[in-house]
């Protein structure tokens, strides 16, 4: 019997001109957004790949020169690994920085210069630009704003409709039990919804695979995948809403009002307005004291050891106290820049914990994750270089005391091997993507969206038994 | 009769569930948000009146005219809360100096925050009108004439003698009644709230300016009531003329911005900034030359350009190669807190040097800008207008630009700042070419007397007048006015022949 009432109201949305429309407005979008990633993807391989080759260029010719060089002046620019798949959400990649300085080392004079340390640049505002501010057209923005929309447009006269013209009436007069009806009117609506988006999708997967510039792996498609199921989810959650209102409510116009109220609310305006209001409340940060300690720091490690850092005699005594200098004076530095950007995370992640009282953010942030883009990318990617330059710390220390001739004093020319190191043996970073850590992280999200489906699809069950017809 | 169907119109629509609830919605988000907006304000309020302290600090603290700093700081405009437009986006501090014209690409931020917040999309005003009283105007208009068609009455209103232009002008002026509450009221609170506010001031002018914005929304307002109209005369059932409505709304208010920006590039001439780069760079490089003879030519025997002198202090030399904003200079020079009394003779000859270097200075600043200003106009300005341009296809780009003009937030409002900076560069290189600050003593020591930086211009800055706001307002809000016209004969034609 539900497959029956599916498929009546299957046949009458086919028919309708929302249908039509919802066809013509996802195609169109998602077109949109396949021709505007393959015009900017490449550009942005192309830009990361010179900028990984001009690092590890820098590496190669220090690995290339001793095990000091490499010991004082480091990695280089460790870059983020742009991902395939920009087109599901932007999550704010063009604010976020793309780098981890991890080189350049301060240079006290000539022959006092520093080791290397880990840098995290701010995020980049573009005050060049003068243009207006609009969201890119990603998959996010489509499932978010429009799909939600429409699965609204589909369902407010689910009930109501019928009830005022009567049919409504008629059908509970034969026997068929309540929830039957309610859910296949749910799954009705649920499969006219899903028909145009489904088309959508794959003409934007067929443009996009099909291309010569972009390459999806097994990975990849399985990230689409999960994307295409939340976005399902996301879906079920406002056709779920929309039939607990219009059965709620006697008139199929004051139901879509109602509709329209909540998700401009709950879609547009909370996700920013909470966001702002977390913000503002948010204790300013400032780079002062932080600047302060670390004055004080260098202050401390100068009195310390100044007696014997600018001398070039090459005794154990001297070249101990520089090298002690310098490993104090990085391992110090960057832990004051480590703490800097903690502390921006630490009020970023409390409005994003807020704002997750929407669900368009709750798949906002789905979608960042699994697309490999936004925040918590940028987090895992702070991660990444961050265990890579324990690595390269450890190997230099490593390759140094395998040399029994060596004095293994890191961070001076005269305490460290001179022994020529073979360039493949030095590790070199790559920014990888843990699709096991994503899903774990983000199963508490689904969790969530697939609860609120829940509570709304029974609150609609309630709602629709206890109902005067 | 008009008077008895405009009444009846309003009583209609005051008393409907959607009027209550439109009310209500709007009331709470403007309310929740002007609050934050005013924090928000306040914050960047007290960040400016820091900021100018300090530079103010700093100037005095400056011994010699060549190490000065001569910084300008951006007051933060009150009316962005109505709509923030570029107020908040754009650089804050601007740097004078003889080296280079400043202009807006040259600004930077003062206020230490955290950068990562600004992921999270700022909402103002006349965003949450651009969404909520768009999608009201429509709510009210969609059953306007369907719903009676429908239910027959329109039958019976017919029946009278009654023309079917004053019906559809009893229906229009009774459901903008309607709708001005909930924007009235809303202003209403966010000026209350404004003036409650202690840090905000706002001159009779703003006032007047707010009014610019109020009357833009109501035809904003009025253009999205008469879609909805114009749907609802068009087609027959009041369940087609909804969805069609919020198809439009759909595609007018949240698609169309956001895509057309996403399928169009517009992005300027790809060679454009190395071209004007490389210019500028061979302006300078010419500079350095003269600079190389002129001391090859002078009467001190070796070619350097600090003359021996000798002192407390120190020289410094340097450069700027900024690509984007296409700013390249270098600079050299000394700086003595005290000078030793055997360098004293080849003082005249580094004044002699200073002369010289001075005027070519300014005048390699102004050739670099000839060269400068269309090549960022090129790479900044166009595309943007571009954009605008694009977005104006849809009434939200049209209210957002016209807003934008009236509240000073738009380019040309920021402009103005940067157009004053770049007066008070011109009255600053006047003011040393004037006193001969270049040769001055002062310029690289600041030993005898220091510089009396009270005589310096000072630098002022007002927002623009009430009527050139109103000027760069009136393109976009004539385009809105004319659509409603249009759309007002459009309904009427349709509705005049159209069977009841």
């Amino acid at each position: 019997m539900i497959w029956h009432i599916t498929k009546r109201e299957l046949y009458d949305n086919l028919n309708s001109l929302r249908f039509a429309l919802t066809t013509v407005l996802l195609l169109g979008l998602m077109l949109t957004n396949a021709v505007s990633h393959l015009r900017e993807h490449p550009k942005r391989i192309q830009k990361y790949n010179e900028a990984v080759i001009k690092s590890l260029d820098g590496l190669a010719s220090h690995t290339d020169d001793s095990l000091y060089m490499l010991a004082q002046q480091g990695p280089g620019m460790l870059y983020k690994k742009p991902s395939p798949l920009y087109f599901c959400a932007e999550g704010g990649e063009h604010l976020l920085p793309d780098v981890v300085e991890g080189g350049s080392p301060f240079g006290y004079s000539d022959n006092l210069r520093g080791v290397w340390k880990l840098k995290y640049p701010d995020a980049n505002i573009n005050m060049k630009r003068v243009g207006p501010d609009v969201t890119k057209a990603d998959w996010a923005f489509v499932i978010g704003y429009v799909l939600s929309l429409i699965a609204l447009l589909f369902t407010f006269d689910a009930v109501s409709s019928e009830r005022e013209s009567g049919t409504l009436r008629l059908m509970l007069a034969n026997s068929v039990p309540r929830h039957t009806v309610l859910i296949g009117k749910f799954l009705g609506a649920l499969i006219s919804v899903s028909i145009p988006f489904t088309l959508a999708v794959l003409l934007n997967l067929v443009l996009i695979s099909t291309s010569s510039v972009v390459h999806l792996d097994t990975e990849a498609w399985g990230r689409l995948g999960i994307i295409f199921f939340t976005a399902f989810l996301y879906t079920c959650l406002f056709l779920a809403l929309g039939l607990l209102i219009s059965t709620r409510v006697q008139r199929s116009a004051v139901s879509l009002v109602i509709l329209l109220l909540v998700w401009v609310t709950f879609v547009v305006f909370m996700p920013s307005t909470l966001a702002s209001i977390a913000s503002e409340f948010s204790p300013s940060i400032s780079s002062e004291p932080r600047w302060k300690r670390h004055n004080e720091i260098q202050d401390e490690l100068w009195t310390k050891y100044d007696k014997w850092l600018w001398t070039n005699r090459t005794e154990k005594e001297t070249l101990t106290a520089k090298s002690e200098f310098f490993t104090k004076d990085a391992e110090a530095e960057e832990r004051l820049n480590r703490e800097g950007l903690t502390e921006k995370v630490a009020q970023v992640q409390y409005a994003r914990a807020i704002t997750r009282v929407s669900p368009a953010t709750l798949l906002q942030h789905l979608l960042e994750s699994f697309a490999g883009t936004g925040f918590e990318r940028h987090l895992q990617f702070v991660e990444n270089t961050q265990r890579y330059a324990r690595q390269l710390r450890e190997f230099v220390a490593d390759t140094d005391k395998s040399d029994p001739e060596s004095l293994h004093i890191i961070g001076v020319r005269e305490g460290m091997t001179k022994k020529k190191i073979l360039p493949e043996t030095v590790p070199k970073f790559e920014d990888t993507l843990d699709f096991n850590k994503d899903f774990n992280t983000r199963a508490m999200e689904l969790l969530l969206l697939a609860l609120f489906v829940i509570v709304l699809l029974s609150g609609a069950y309630l709602a629709f038994v206890r109902a005067e017809v | 009769m008009l008077i008895t169907l405009i009444r009846r119109e309003l009583l209609d629509n005051l008393m409907t569930f959607r009027f209550t609830a439109a009310v209500f919605i709007m009331l709470l988000l403007v309310v929740a948000n002007t609050f934050v907006l005013i924090r928000d304000y306040e914050r960047r309020l007290t960040s400016y009146n820091t900021a100018v302290e300090k530079h103010r600090q700093e100037l005095l603290e400056t011994k010699t005219y060549s190490s000065v700093d001569l910084i300008l700081d951006r007051p933060p405009n009150p009316l962005s809360i109505f709509n923030l437009g570029l107020d908040k986006r754009l650089g804050n501090t601007l740097g004078v100096y003889y080296l280079y014209i400043p202009s807006l690409w040259d600004a930077g931020k003062h206020g230490t925050n955290n950068t990562y917040l600004n992921l999270f999309s700022s909402i103002d005003i006349v965003f949450i009108f651009e969404g909520v009283l768009s999608l009201l105007a429509l709510v009210f208009a969609y059953d306007a004439l369907a719903g009676e068609r429908e239910r027959g009455t329109l039958r019976l209103v017919l029946t009278h003698s009654v023309s079917r232009g004053q019906i559809l002008f009893a229906k229009y002026i009774s459901a903008m009644t309607c709708l001005l509450i909930p924007l009235l009221m809303c202003f209403l609170l966010v000026l209350i709230m404004l003036t409650t506010s202690t840090s905000i001031f706002l001159r009779t002018d703003d006032f007047l300016r707010i009014g610019g914005v109020i009357f833009t929304s109501f035809a904003y307002l009025s253009l999205f009531y008469l879609i909805g109209m114009l749907i609802s005369a068009a087609i027959r059932r009041t369940s087609t003329a909804l969805m069609l409505s919020m198809f439009v709304w759909g595609f007018l208010v949240l698609v169309y911005p956001n895509m057309i920006l996403t399928a169009i590039e517009t992005a300027p001439q790809a060679d454009t900034e190395t071209v004007a780069h490389n210019q500028i760079k061979q302006i300078w490089d010419e500079f350095d030359r003269e600079r190389m003879q002129f001391l090859a030519n002078d009467p001190v025997p070796e070619d350097d350009w600090d003359f021996g002198l000798w002192g407390k202090g120190y020289s410094f030399w340097g450069g700027r190669d900024d690509s984007p904003s296409l700013l390249y200079y270098n600079y050299s020079g000394f700086h003595f807190e005290e000078l030793l009394e055997e360098s004293e003779p080849q003082v005249p000859h580094a004044q002699n040097y200073h002369r010289f270097l001075g005027l070519q200075i300014t005048n390699t600043s102004d050739r670099t800008w000839i060269v400068r200003k269309p090549a960022l106009e090129a790479l900044y300005v166009q595309p943007a207008k571009m954009e605008r341009m694009l977005l104006k296809f849809s009434p939200v780009g049209l209210y957002d630009s016209a807003t934008e003009a009236w509240t000073g937030t738009d380019l040309n409002g920021l402009q103005d700042f940067f157009t004053a900076g770049q007066r008070y560069h011109q009255a600053i290189v006047d003011f040393f070419h004037d006193k001969k600050v270049f040769e001055s003593r002062q310029w690289f020591t600041g030993d005898k007397r220091g510089v009396d930086w009270n005589i310096l211009p000072q630098f002022s800055f007002q927002r623009s007048d009430i009527s050139i706001n109103a000027k760069r307002a009136f393109p976009d809000l004539f385009l809105l006015l004319m659509i409603n016209l249009v759309l007002f004969a459009a309904i009427f034609l349709v509705f005049v022949k159209s069977e009841v």
